[in-house]
């Protein structure tokens, strides 16, 4: 592209600005039109799909891969990935669970002294990635290998077996279930306390990505790592807090799943990790880094969850369950290009 | 370029909404209708994908379905939370009964009890058997893990076997560990549990076969799985060792070999006979109000297959139904 | 947008980052100062014994072929490197510095090749990245985007860009168009020296002319403008002062009343090494044109031209 000659009228011409264009180039919006064509099929296709029960539980599966997803695809917006986030959502609950039910500690203290040791993980995750150099996949592996053979063999050590049993007899352990497992009836249907911190964890990570100073640090050392490091941009914090914040968001999850069921195995959350990546780039996040959007990826979870549940609800023969999910999440990531391109005028 | 892109996305839910008509599997409306006709059962278990034994607990159940004329849905997931859905999602659906695996029992009560406030009946199988009462399930269709333990440990015993390996495949599941120890209590020799990744077959043989080598005193290896005991027969022989092997749970495999002696002997806690009485409890109750087992659980197994009766447990196992 | 060059900055009052503006210095006043300087890597003298001056409202061009040191020599000026040898001199005194970002404050700002834009990012977060304004206090502290996108329009439109969309990716803008965002970001962030590292090598002859202008444009403002780069034809016409360096030493420094282009091409070129080429050639293809040509060249760079005249402009 050359630009005119003289300076005085470098005005380029540009095509008049149509805010319908613009919505439609954002990241989000694909999964948004994706969404919608879920929703629409299973509420046709099943009778309970779209009812308040229903929606009760898709909203429910939703949530728990929604809050993991929105954590991911910031740090994928940063340029890295992190393999341990499923496996840490069970360490989290491990820890509070042999915390409580074996060594008697405060469950709220166990909440804590767990959201401690992950941030202390995540921070770890972070520093191994900085400092080494390597693809932040392979250390996030060997830190998912790490804590997949912790959490078995010191639960098995502690406890004896490889399950937490006897959470809900632990002391105030009912002062603490409401906030992360609580659930309200309405219209038919239990809704839980989960989905309203996918909420919140969505809105707080498009807050930072796109309102402050941090969410502009992530876009660039995603984007161009030594352009941003050249202009000051603080990488080394950058990464390490994107790492925590994967890191707490998993802790979240295991509490909420804690607390949901007063329960966590030994092996809890091992193979997760995947799914919040494609629920990231369902959602328009590029696995390059440096561009999509937190709301992208809580809409790429709520298709995960629909078609997860939706399945059921369908009835169909569940042997094929992971070929229509595989199948119908390719055809959401190829719709969400095809919104994108289209409309914004290609990537 | 603005109306190419509309029409686009008129098509995508065009389609969608085609799709849909398309797919309109069994939609059998909860409409409770006694004669047995329209019922749906639900069986919520807690099987990885693609486990041989749960598919005969699968068979079981759906071949109850046929013979009854309702439909059988089957859906499972390891871990408890996600099975907590599964059953939330079979609820939401007004299903007339729902057939439960509580590998893990403190992670589906809650589900399992809304189901039941609900006023949907459910039996539970397979593990769980000391809550299922509690929980409010009209029984419970499985092998108490007890019970049988005690009688493998005896037979190892009579075996003459001393220091026996019992296999666990599944970290997790409070049924597996229970055998191991139940099966120590009666065994009047050794017994160690050893851990292996049930997913991975390869992983399974190499960790019995460098067990079996290090320790050669290993005169007996248990495992609680029919595939793995397959696993274990291939160890023994690669590594030399002349253990016996025993294990709970069959396959058409293991059957032969019991036939052919590398195996001595196998416990049945019929799967399939679990998933068949499932949905009979159920059914019974939904049409003729029937509650089986007067409160205490339904012991599917534990049978027995041994050299002698191997060749007619054989016919079956073919089948995929033992 | 007009282009008011007298009141130029936003008030810094208004943002939390903004960067102090410096005040003006006279036109031809020393800012920055090398002399006999150099850096030794080992037992290898990748630069010695170079000396020149960068001047407030002046472009001082550093030529050289590849290999010359003219990395090595920003990279010194930059904050990247400690010299081995001789000193730098801030106003007057001498002076280290520790990293880039000490360079950075100190007003020297760098725009290298690469050009330090995130390509998939809009223009606004561009220029700002690294100096984000902010309103509000506390947990509300956010990014005060519409005055960064309001800025980034204004300074663009001074020099000479008018971009309606400073949302756009700056990916999609042009190489030159690229250049000038990076270069009105550092006029803008207060530098006082501007160092440009090699702006031209890679654009065509008409985004050539335009970044030209944009060099122009910042030394109009008042900054000391350090230019470096190859290529004689476009050093020229903007540099107040040329220093060449080849192999390591300095060829000397010119102001630009002192040498010709003819002149600068020919110590650049090295008019005797041509003529060799040119025999070379001639030898092994001889009488072929292109030697014909080589050696016409040659000779017109190393005779020098008549009295009175400049030769080419």
């Amino acid at each position: 592209m050359t630009s005119t000659d003289t300076v005085a009228t470098a005005t380029r011409p540009r095509p008049e600005r149509r805010p319908l264009r613009t919505v439609l180039a954002r990241p989000e919006t694909g999964a948004l039109v994706a969404a919608l064509a879920v929703f629409l099929f299973f509420s046709v296709s099943t009778p309970q799909f779209l009812s308040f029960a229903g929606a009760g539980v898709w909203l429910e599966s939703a949530s728990t891969f929604g809050i993991m997803a929105v954590a991911v695809a910031v740090l994928m917006i940063g340029g890295e990935f992190d393999l341990s986030a499923g496996v840490m959502t069970g360490f989290s609950a491990l820890i509070v669970g042999i915390l409580t039910t074996h060594y008697g500690l405060s469950v709220w203290a166990a909440v804590v002294v767990s959201l401690v040791v992950c941030l202390g993980v995540g921070a770890v995750n972070g520093i191994l990635v900085t400092k080494t150099r390597l693809p932040s996949f392979i250390v996030t592996l060997g830190t998912f290998f790490a804590l997949a053979g912790i959490d078995l063999a010191v639960t098995k050590i502690i406890t004896g077996q490889v399950a937490i049993q006897g959470m809900a007899k632990v002391p105030a352990y009912d002062s603490i279930q409401p906030l992360f497992g609580a659930s309200v009836q309405i219209g038919g249907g239990t809704f839980y306390v989960s989905v309203l911190w996918w909420f919140l964890v969505a809105a707080a990570a498009t807050w930072i990505l796109l309102r402050t100073r941090a969410g502009n640090w992530i876009f660039a050392v995603g984007g161009a790592l030594a352009s941003a490091r050249q202009v000051g941009v603080p990488v080394f914090g950058t990464k390490i807090g994107l790492f925590m914040g994967t890191a707490g968001a998993a802790w979240l999850v295991g509490m909420i799943s804690l607390f949901r069921t007063s329960t966590v195995q030994a092996n809890t959350g091992v193979g997760q990790e995947f799914i919040y990546i494609i629920c990231a780039v369902v959602g328009g996040c590029l696995m390059t880094g440096g561009y999509g959007s937190a709301i992208g990826a809580a809409l790429g979870a709520l298709i995960y969850g629909m078609v997860f549940q939706g399945i059921t609800f369908a009835q169909w023969d569940t042997n094929w369950l992971r070929t229509v999910l595989g199948g119908m999440l390719l055809a959401a990531v190829l719709l969400n290009n095809f919104v994108r391109t289209r409309a914004g005028g290609g990537r | 370029m603005k109306k190419r892109f509309l029409a686009g996305l008129g098509l995508a839910a065009v389609t969608g909404v085609l799709l849909a008509g398309c797919v309109g599997t069994g939609q059998d409306t909860a409409s409770p209708d006694d004669d047995g006709a329209d019922l749906t059962f639900a069986v919520v278990t807690h099987s990885s994908p693609g486990d041989a034994f749960w598919d005969r607990v699968k068979s079981g159940a759906e071949t109850a379905g046929d013979d009854y004329g309702a439909t059988v849905t089957y859906t499972a997931d390891a871990d408890p939370a996600k099975q907590s859905q599964l059953i939330d999602n079979a609820v939401a659906q007004q299903v007339d009964g729902i057939v439960v695996s509580m590998a893990n029992p403190d992670g589906v009560q809650d589900s399992v009890e809304k189901a039941v406030a609900a006023g949907i009946p459910v039996v539970t199988i397979n593990s769980g058997i000391e809550r299922s009462a509690e929980f409010g399930a009209l029984t419970h269709v499985g092998q108490s893990e007890t019970v049988a333990g005690e009688a493998v440990g005896t037979r190892l015993g009579d075996a003459g076997l001393g220091n026996v390996l019992c296999v666990i495949q599944e970290a997790g599941n409070v049924g597996l560990e229970d055998r191991c120890s139940a099966a120590a209590s009666t065994f009047d020799g050794t017994m160690t549990n050893i851990q292996v990744d049930g997913t991975n077959d390869a992983d399974v043989k190499a960790t019995i076969k460098s067990k079996l080598q290090a320790d050669p005193s290993v005169d007996g290896v248990l495992t609680l799985g029919g595939q793995y005991a397959l696993d274990a027969v291939g160890a023994v022989e690669e590594s030399g060792s002349d253990a016996q092997i025993a294990t709970f749970d069959l396959s058409e495999d293991v059957v032969a070999d019991v036939e052919d002696g590398s195996v001595l002997f196998a416990v049945d806690q019929q799967p399939y006979v679990q998933g068949f009485l499932g949905v009979t409890a159920l059914q019974l109750f939904v049409t003729n109000g029937n509650v089986i087992g007067g409160g205490q659980p339904v012991y599917s197994g534990p049978a027995f297959v041994t050299k002698e009766n191997a060749a007619q447990v054989a016919e079956f196992a073919a089948g995929g139904t033992r | 947008m007009s282009a008011d060059t007298t009141s130029d900055r936003a008030d810094p009052a208004a943002s939390t980052d903004a960067r102090p503006v410096p005040p003006r210095p006279e036109i031809g006043t020393t800012i920055l100062e090398v002399r006999d300087i150099g850096k030794a890597y080992g037992a290898v003298d990748a630069l010695s014994g170079v000396s020149t001056t960068v001047a407030a409202g002046q472009v001082t061009c550093v030529l050289g072929d590849n290999g010359a040191g003219k990395s090595t020599f920003i990279k010194m000026l930059a904050g990247a490197h400690t010299p081995s040898e001789g000193e730098l001199l801030l106003d007057g005194e001498p002076v280290t510095f520790a990293s880039p970002r000490a360079a950075l404050s100190a007003g020297i700002a760098t725009v290298y090749q690469d050009l330090a834009v995130v390509p998939l990012m809009p223009v606004w977060r561009n220029f700002f990245l690294g100096s984000e304004m902010t309103t509000g206090v506390g947990p509300f502290r956010r990014l005060d985007v519409k005055a960064m996108k309001q800025i980034t329009s204004e300074e663009l439109a001074r020099m000479g860009i008018d971009l309606r969309d400073v949302d756009q990716p700056i990916g999609t803008l042009s190489g030159g168009e690229r250049q000038c965002v990076a270069i009105a970001r550092a006029v803008y962030f207060g530098a006082r020296v501007l160092i440009l590292d090699e702006p031209t090598a890679a654009l065509g002859v008409k985004q050539s002319g335009v970044v030209l202008k944009y060099i122009a444009r910042s030394r109009d403002q008042g900054l000391g403008v350090v230019f470096i780069t190859h290529n004689p034809h476009h050093a020229y016409p903007v540099g107040d002062r040329f220093l060449l360096l080849n192999r390591g030493t300095s060829l000397g420094t010119f102001e630009k009343s002192e040498i010709t282009l003819p002149e600068l091409t020919a110590l650049m070129a090295g008019g005797a090494e041509l003529d060799s080429l040119a025999h070379e050639l001639e030898r092994e293809l001889p009488g072929s044109p292109v030697a014909r040509e080589l050696a016409a060249d040659a000779s017109e760079t190393t005779t020098p031209p008549p009295p009175g005249s400049h030769g080419r402009p």
